[in-house]
């Protein structure tokens, strides 16, 4: 059964959110909106310490440190919000408790957003968050790597893009819906399937979004940084996707952790009934509860 | 030959904390695991019983045989060197006790109940108390990192590794799914599927899955009109908030009148057909006879 908090969540979202992507709103506008939505996320909790240094030198970053006792372990969080706007205090909010589940610290990166910093200013934002981690000394097992939505798709580019640059490995990748499809044929399969039923995306700004994000080098839409489901995924870590079985974005989870399990790499799919886009954010619903503790318990397993 | 002896003792030490690391990552996979399929049971009671027991199974014979008692004799040492954390540490202890008494009574009642008992409000119940054991295991693993993980290597000299070595028992059998498959067949087959489905309801009817659909168009639909009344009503209100004088306030009045006439896209004030029919009716109707004069 699906509580009634994530039920109103979900009419809510497709009253408000929805609307707004199927809209022909302004980016100044759509961030407008998202701000005055984000009114109704708590704050993070008091016992979680959020610091600022050390900082990137392009973008805002945030330490979130649990108060009782942190271990070695980092969680990387990217945000999500089409790569041209985010949901802050939500996200933050998302990371403290994934932090506070595995006893880790957090690193939440508000990578720059398209239009005004097209690709890859994001990627190389996320990618300095990464080496960042690195150079300041956590060893990559000790290390996670995760993504909502935009910045599942991100999260997937830095382990290609670290991969390519010959960097080591963190222990394994968290992708909550990852938008992993950025190409022109991205128009079938769930994207069609599911787009009456997701209570949250739609597909008419899915251009629009694609031209934002990629400025001028929209020819690179079939770049793996950019679509990963068309990445070779060989030396990745372990992949961990969580996707609602009604959302358009559903088949992006699928395809890239079968392209990830032909190259060996093991790649688990949750595939969440009757869920909103993004539920795991919904700190007030018990399904966000019951995803947290099972993202927490991946992160355990990998970075015991 | 003394440094030497420290050495090893203190990489028995590191080794010795990084199987109870590993015992962990193996009791979250299936933690994680009892999840999925206790939120199965009442769709598939004899599928994830199945699975279910195997997975209580195997934490008696593995985690609360081996593992716990592990932890319980670093615990023992660390309160003999840290009175400070005498307190918790016995908690923790106390929690290994009822964390075992709760598995076997959960397998064993899984194994008992019928299907029928797996369902309705019987199993509902079975669920809450799997529920609340996840919980409290889940809060006892951050527990036990938190508090003795990062203390026990800084407390601990070579002869209290010695000692907590001395009867070590076997490696977690999930690292080896030969083992795993012998043993645990339900669980392990369910450990290797790369995809799980959570909340599954039982297959829509196509009728209900219709009528869901038309009721999704409508939100949308209705969400849509909304927003756009929203929106006109707020360029309303900027209008009139920059009215002036009597001409500004008349051209206003117009603007507004006929932004109402293309709200959302059709003249919402424009006469229904059958009025302008009606009218039209009733006017030929009155000019007729004058018309035949």
């Amino acid at each position: 059964m699906v509580s009634w908090q994530t039920r109103t969540a979900k009419l809510l979202s497709r009253l408000t959110i929805r609307q707004s992507l199927k809209r022909e709103l302004s980016v100044a506008d759509m961030r407008e909106r998202i701000q005055a939505m984000e009114r109704f996320f708590p704050n993070v909790p008091d016992d979680i310490r959020i610091e600022h240094e050390p900082g990137l030198n392009h973008c805002d970053a945030e330490w979130l440190t649990p108060g009782a006792g942190p271990t070695e372990r980092v969680i990387l969080h990217l945000p999500g919000g089409a790569f041209m706007t985010r949901f802050m205090r939500a996200e933050r909010l998302l990371l403290a408790r994934m932090c506070r589940a595995t006893n880790a610290r957090g690193r939440l990166v508000f990578y720059r957003l398209a239009p005004e910093n097209p690709y890859p200013a994001g990627l190389d934002d996320c990618l300095e968050a990464y080496q960042q981690i690195l150079d300041l000394g956590t060893p990559p097992e000790h290390l996670v790597i995760s993504g909502m939505s935009a910045g599942g798709c991100l999260a997937l580019a830095v382990l290609l893009k670290a991969r390519d640059l010959g960097l080591p490995m963190p222990a394994g990748a968290l992708l909550m819906s990852p938008a992993a499809d950025m190409t022109e044929e991205s128009t079938d399969g769930s994207r069609v399937s599911n787009a009456a039923r997701d209570a949250v995306l739609s597909l008419e700004r899915g251009d629009d979004i694609r031209r934002l994000y990629l400025g001028e080098h929209i020819e690179l839409a079939n770049h793996p940084y950019i679509s990963p489901v068309l990445a070779d995924y060989t030396g990745l870590p372990p992949l961990f996707f969580q996707v609602s079985g009604s959302e358009i974005l559903l088949d992006d989870s699928h395809r890239c952790a079968q392209r990830a399990r032909a190259c060996g790499v093991s790649a688990e799919v949750e595939v969440w009934d009757r869920m909103p886009h993004g539920w795991q954010a919904l700190s007030f619903a018990p399904e966000s509860g019951r995803a947290i503790a099972r993202l927490a318990d991946f992160i355990r397993e990998r970075c015991p | 030959m003394s440094i030497q002896t420290s050495e090893k003792s203190s990489n028995r030490g590191q080794t010795f904390m990084r199987t109870l690391r590993q015992d962990h990552a193996g009791l979250s996979r299936i933690m994680r695991e009892i999840d999925t399929q206790a939120h199965r049971l009442a769709e598939d009671s004899e599928g994830a019983r199945a699975i279910l027991v195997d997975a209580f199974r195997y934490l008696l014979r593995y985690h609360h045989a081996f593992h716990h008692p592990r932890e319980d004799r670093l615990f023992a040492r660390i309160r003999a060197r840290d009175e400070a954390l005498d307190q918790t540490l016995q908690q923790l202890s106390h929690e290994h006790e009822t964390g075992e008494q709760e598995t076997r009574r959960l397998a064993e009642d899984l194994a008992r109940a019928s299907n029928k008992e797996l369902v309705g409000e019987c199993g509902a119940e079975l669920v809450d108390r799997i529920n609340d054991y996840l919980r409290h295991t889940r809060t006892h693993m951050r527990h036990e990192e938190t508090v003795f993980y990062s203390r026990a290597e800084q407390v601990l000299s070579d002869e209290d590794w010695l000692d907590i070595i001395a009867d070590d028992g076997p490696d977690d059998p999930i690292t080896d799914i030969r083992t795993m498959r012998a043993s645990y067949p339900a669980l392990a087959r369910s450990l290797d599927e790369p995809t799980s489905h959570l909340g599954l309801h039982r297959p829509e009817h196509s009728s209900s899955h219709e009528l869901r659909l038309q009721m999704l168009a409508l939100t949308d639909l209705y969400g849509g009109l909304m927003h756009e009344a929203i929106d006109l009503t707020r360029t309303h209100f900027q209008r009139l908030k920059s009215v002036r004088d009597p001409v500004s306030l008349m051209r206003t009045a117009g603007t507004i009148y006929a932004d109402n006439l293309r709200f959302a896209g059709q003249c919402v004030t424009r006469p229904s057909r059958w009025a302008i029919n009606t009218g039209a009716g009733l006017i030929v109707g009155w000019l007729k006879p004058y018309m035949k004069q």
